[in-house]
């Protein structure tokens, strides 16, 4: 079987995969960036709603990237009180299908080799310390491994992580794209409820005038074998009747403490595959752009010429994301912890005593003080989550 | 060799058709024994212990327990390498 060899090897072209392959090889490293589709960012797994701080903080300005400005939130309880929030940040639903495929062709022009429609199927560690992918077709040998293959992080496991997720920590998810009359242009409406969503959430997030990106998120531990589409084709002849859906998908969203270590030897992980998301809202691309470029930068600037590996310089990156988004990270996964303990009547007080504050002052912050009131030390850790 | 619950053989079997090809069964799978080729998601079946954890978190439900002594060819795979 045909060996091809590569400075680092970059396995999965999702957003934190394509950074990584793009900041790697502007380091002038050669790099292969895997992905077992035949094409980036088909189909979309996302609910696809953004903050644009965050998100421009690690992707820059990319209005092309944007569909539409959401001006509020709408937080909807489990009996159907509705709590408006509309000091929120500048916030957008994203086109998903075209970011991914924008980064991912970005990382080609700055160098890195794509590979579509080839699934890595294991990773070996040879004697000296490289890193061997099993592809149907070749295997490719690599100084330094990016492990970027998402919710299913399979790779991670062929080097001693267990990165295997417990029923508790995933969100198993149903969604589409709606048209309808029905759908508010101006706002993101969350439902939550044991009858809507257990332990998750539902949303319409809009698109555009008449057309949201719809889908619900329901806990492992009580789930059942497609209970997630299920859940949806209630919510939506519920809430949007007559509407015409199509781009039903599924997806997997880790809501666990992300991975410890980041970086074993000369492999690093990244994105869902390190279980960067956050716990509460189940958002991870600004994680993900974050953690990408971070270790595709220092993978680059790790490896020298010949394929020799500095292992202390890898070892940098985990420190680095701890610092910027590790540690809120962390809270928002002890927060996910107490929110999983309470029921719909606690969801339903919280709601009913927003519900008579004016709109234009509520923010997400006041959502939590409350929800948190009786637990100080979770308040200053939702205190601290935004901030 | 296939493992076996209560001295039956069992492992998952896999609707091709309703499989979306998301992952999120792989993400809880223990014994690593899942696997998404391009379009095909297949099952180890010498290494799945039949937990059934990738049965109640899929999504769609294409995976249901199976046990029989001899699994569809279509859902047998051989693992990586």
């Amino acid at each position: 079987m045909a060996d091809v060899t590569f400075d680092i090897a970059v396995i999965g072209a999702g957003p934190s995969g394509s950074m990584a392959a793009q900041h790697a090889a502007r380091q002038g490293r050669s790099v292969a960036l895997f992905d077992r589709n035949a094409r980036v960012g088909t189909p979309v797994r996302c609910g696809e709603g953004i903050g644009l701080k965050s998100f421009v903080n690690h992707a820059g300005n990319r209005p092309e990237w944007t569909l539409n400005r959401v001006k509020s939130s709408v937080m909807v309880s489990p009996s159907g009180i509705k709590v408006a929030i509309g000091n929120i940040d500048e916030s957008y639903v994203l086109d998903r299908e075209k970011m991914d495929f924008d980064l991912a062709a970005e990382a080609v022009k700055a160098g890195a080799t794509l590979l579509l429609s080839t699934p890595v199927t294991g990773v070996t560690r040879t004697p000296d310390g490289k890193y061997q992918c099993h592809t149907p077709e070749k295997h490719y040998t690599a100084s330094c491994l990016i492990i970027a293959d998402g919710v299913e992080s399979r790779i991670a496991r062929f080097l001693e992580w267990n990165t295997a997720l417990s029923r508790d920590d995933i969100e198993t998810c149903a969604f589409c794209r709606v048209t309808s009359p029905l759908i508010d242009k101006d706002a993101c409406v969350f439902f939550t409820g044991s009858t809507v969503a257990p332990g998750g959430y539902a949303w319409i997030f809009p698109r555009g005038k008449s057309e949201a990106n719809v889908g619900l998120g329901i806990i492992g531990n009580r789930s059942s074998s497609g209970a997630a589409k299920e859940y949806l084709m209630k919510f939506i002849d519920r809430e949007l009747p007559g509407c015409h859906y199509t781009n039903l998908h599924c997806g997997g969203v880790p809501v666990a403490r992300y991975v410890r270590p980041l970086v074993c030897g000369g492999a690093l992980l990244v994105g869902d595959a390190a279980r960067q998301v956050n716990c509460i809202s189940g958002a991870g691309i600004h994680y993900s752009l974050f953690a990408g470029k971070l270790a595709g930068t220092i993978a680059g600037q790790a490896v020298g010429s010949g394929g020799a590996v500095n292992y202390g310089v890898l070892q940098t990156y985990e420190p680095l994301w701890r610092k910027q988004y590790g540690k809120q990270q962390d809270r928002s996964f002890a927060l996910k912890e107490f929110v999983m303990k309470t029921d719909d009547a606690f969801l339903d007080r919280i709601a009913s005593s927003l519900a008579k504050e004016p709109p234009e002052k509520m923010n997400y912050m006041r959502v939590f003080t409350r929800t948190f009131a009786k637990r100080p030390l979770l308040l200053l850790k939702a205190m601290r989550l935004f901030g | 060799m296939q493992k076996s619950c209560s001295g039956v053989s069992m492992t998952v079997s896999i609707s091709q058709e309703k499989c979306d090809h998301c992952g999120t069964c792989i993400s809880v799978c223990p014994a690593n024994a899942l696997m998404l080729l391009t379009e095909t998601l297949l099952v180890d079946t010498n290494r799945c212990t039949c937990c059934g954890l990738c049965v109640a978190v899929c999504p769609f439900g294409a995976l249901q327990p199976f046990s029989s002594e001899t699994v569809p060819p279509n859902t047998t795979g051989t693992g990586h390498g």
